[in-house]
């Protein structure tokens, strides 16, 4: 079960309307390497991991990610707050709003709606964990993708802090694949699938 | 009268501690000096949940209490009145307030 705690994880504090960059970081939103993508994979997966610790990092890494989810939601949030007609029709986010208004929905920066097969749960350690790494790689480059082309400091600052985040996690999911490898054959590690043929030590 | 966002940024802060720990002690499960930092950031943790809470109004439903209702009357629709405080307090994503 969850709890909800009323309040974000790193504060969002934007004083100037742009759809434009809302447009754009949307993705990370419902992207394919977006927070929501992250959140479900992991907290997917982590059921049929054998080992309980890697359940237990899963857990926690997917729910980190749900507040990141929040996080990105409040910058999309105020940054179309106090949007006018006029601001709507910016080039980016006109389409949006004929479908959403200022309302908050999983899509692409290119407008490709959230969907399921933008990530796995393969019931294989090391496939997911694999995946998960990458993830982490690939949300990392949409952050860095993201802070190039934004000025605003009230936008940046959430955005650099969400990047560094996706290296620590990075970094915890290596740690653990790693810790998974002690337990099996290291002379081949990749034979089988360690979920399924219960081989594990 | 304590500073609602001053409390705030503490316990973002404390917070941040405890859930960068938690990833990092799931991986090391025995390095102590992290066991320690992570018993000292949790205590700090209750003790600011409980007097934010006291102050202004509960982050979590497991901290409401009505009887305790923000003297302050800050962000509230019944100040005064024994209430709901859950409903308290702005919303997380909006730095302008609802209504």
């Amino acid at each position: 079960m969850w709890t909800y705690e009323k309040r974000l994880q790193y504060p969002v504090n934007i004083k100037k309307t742009c759809p434009k960059t809302a447009s754009l970081i949307i993705s990370q939103f419902g992207g394919p390497d977006g927070e929501l993508s992250a959140s479900m994979r992991y907290l997917s997966q982590r059921y049929s991991m054998p080992c309980k610790e890697t359940a237990g990092l899963l857990t926690d890494i997917g729910t980190e990610e749900l507040a990141h989810l929040e996080i990105i939601c409040a910058i999309i949030f105020q940054l179309t707050k106090n949007m006018k007609p006029e601001d709507a029709k910016t080039a980016g986010f006109d389409a949006y709003y004929i479908d959403h208004t200022a309302g908050i929905w999983p899509t692409a920066a290119a407008g490709i709606p959230f969907n399921a097969c933008e990530f796995q749960s393969k019931g294989d350690l090391f496939a997911d964990l694999f995946e998960d790494m990458a993830a982490e790689q690939k949300a990392r480059t949409v952050y860095e993708n993201l802070i190039r082309v934004i000025d605003d400091p009230d936008v940046l600052a959430p955005l650099k802090f969400l990047r560094e985040r996706e290296v620590v996690h990075f970094q915890r999911f290596g740690e653990a694949l790693e810790r998974n490898k002690t337990k099996l054959d290291e002379k081949n590690f990749y034979y089988f699938n360690p979920e399924f043929d219960k081989q594990m030590a | 009268m304590a500073n609602r966002a001053q409390l705030l940024e503490e316990i973002q802060q404390t917070s941040f501690q405890v859930d960068e720990l938690t990833l990092y002690l799931d991986t090391h499960p025995l390095d102590q000096k992290a066991l320690d930092a992570f018993s000292q950031a949790k205590n700090l943790r209750y003790q600011q949940m409980q007097n934010y809470a006291r102050e202004f109004e509960p982050l979590t439903t497991y901290l409401v209490c009505p009887d305790t209702n923000n003297e302050t009357g800050s962000f509230s629709k019944y100040p005064g009145q024994r209430h709901f405080t859950w409903s308290d307090g702005p919303l997380p994503w909006d730095n302008q307030g609802g209504i």
